[in-house]
């Protein structure tokens, strides 16, 4: 019995030691770092050396440094480990969150900050758009004034020449009537000193040189209608011949006959007579009359 | 003689044994604290819109807190609080996410809309000049 019981026992006791040495076995196999651990702790390393988080989210990421060191402990049990290393992963992501999250509402200051230095460099644009604007507006009165004063200046002088030249002012343009002083009866050569009015006339047209002239010589009744349209025809064509000798251009001279056409007095008296033998130099208007 | 040191032994070695599983197979009661911070988080990250802006996450969360009550179900109450504590980080990176998501599409807004305005005066001054 003693044996056998004793053999019994040999028998118990190397099963409970086999079961005890397996159940030590699946509690506790040899402690490895579990995997995954490294890629959380290399994850947390770039957070804590990105200069823009590493400061904004302090606690969340001592936080996430505690649960990497945590899940960097060798562990003999796979899914403790594993759960360790995947509350870490989190941590990092929610610390990483919280810091771009603080980064982005720093950066908000700065826009607000480029919002209204955009608001007032447009403004002080626009004022000075405006102080340029009224500079110009100045400048165009002063110019204005300037022209109405040139203007008022070119009046005044044409003016004087017209008083000077004893100059009729018609529709026509600028009359210049010349008495028969200018020529001997019944001759077409100019006389010699009787130029001296028209040397005036030719000054006048250097001066103003977009006016033309058309040259008309008159007669008297006396003679046939013929004769004086040939007489008045000559004359004017002298008168302006001596305009041309004096270098006045011939394209704008003209000269016609009128014969004893629109006389200016009665031809029954001498005086009436002298007063018909003339020619007249009508001075055109310039395309923008400049008296007005 | 021999058969005492024997008993002994045997007795011995299941004591061992039962202490050994007793170690490995600890029961202790349902991790109430664990799952109440879970459920917290989740409420305050569907609060925050996490739905739309961290979707993901947030099923997440509810999965493993559904898988935490699931664990509680059958006793196993170590995994239990493990799956609280991962549904609980789950609804908490859902929160950050979403503010992070925010923040980003509030500084979006604000280049635009600072942008337009530059432009704008920009087309403006072009007219004036």
């Amino acid at each position: 019995m003693n044996v056998t019981s004793s053999g019994t026992t040999g028998y118990k006791v190397l099963i409970a030691a086999a079961m005890a040495s397996a159940l030590l076995g699946a509690c506790a196999v040899a402690p490895v770092e579990p995997s995954g651990a490294a890629e959380a702790r290399a994850k947390l390393t770039r957070l804590q050396e990105n200069p823009n988080l590493s400061g904004r989210a302090p606690a969340a990421i001592a936080d996430a440094a505690a649960a990497v060191q945590l899940a960097e402990q060798p562990q003999a049990d796979p899914a403790l480990g594993e759960y360790r290393v995947y509350i870490a992963e989190r941590k990092i992501d929610i610390a990483s969150a919280q810091a771009q999250t603080r980064f982005l509402e720093d950066q908000r200051a700065a826009l607000v900050a480029q919002r209204q230095n955009v608001r007032l460099d447009a403004r002080t644009r626009e004022a000075d758009a405006a102080h340029a604007e009224a500079a110009a507006a100045h400048e165009d009165a002063a110019v204005a004034n300037a022209n109405a004063a040139v203007l008022a200046a070119q009046a005044a002088e044409l003016q004087r020449q017209i008083q000077m030249l004893d100059l009729r002012v018609t529709q026509r343009g600028l009359v210049l009537t010349l008495g028969d002083v200018l020529f001997a009866t019944a001759r077409a050569d100019l006389r010699s000193g009787g130029t001296a009015h028209l040397d005036k006339l030719v000054d006048f047209l250097n001066r103003y040189p977009d006016r033309t002239v058309r040259v008309e010589g008159y007669t008297d009744s006396v003679g046939s209608v013929a004769y004086n349209e040939d007489l008045s025809q000559r004359r004017a064509d002298s008168v302006r011949g001596y305009l041309r000798s004096q270098g006045i251009d011939a394209g704008r001279l003209t000269a016609a006959g009128m014969g004893e056409n629109d006389p200016v007095a009665g031809n029954d008296t001498a005086s009436g007579r002298q007063q018909n033998r003339r020619v007249e130099i009508i001075i055109s208007n310039p395309a923008v009359a400049a008296l007005q | 003689m021999k058969t005492i040191p024997s008993l002994l032994t045997s007795l011995l070695a299941i004591a061992a044994s039962g202490t050994l599983l007793s170690a490995c197979a600890s029961d202790p009661p349902a991790p109430t604290a664990a799952l109440d911070a879970a459920r917290l988080a989740i409420t305050t990250a569907e609060r925050s819109e996490a739905g739309r802006y961290a979707a993901g996450d947030l099923a997440e969360a509810r999965t493993r807190l559904s898988m935490a009550d699931s664990a509680v179900a059958q006793k196993q109450m170590v995994q239990a609080e493990r799956f609280a504590n991962e549904s609980r980080t789950d609804a908490e990176l859902a929160s950050a996410t979403t503010a992070q998501t925010k923040a980003q599409a509030v500084n979006a807004e604000m280049q635009h809309s600072n942008g337009t305005l530059i432009e704008e005066i920009q087309r403006n001054d072009g007219v004036a000049q």
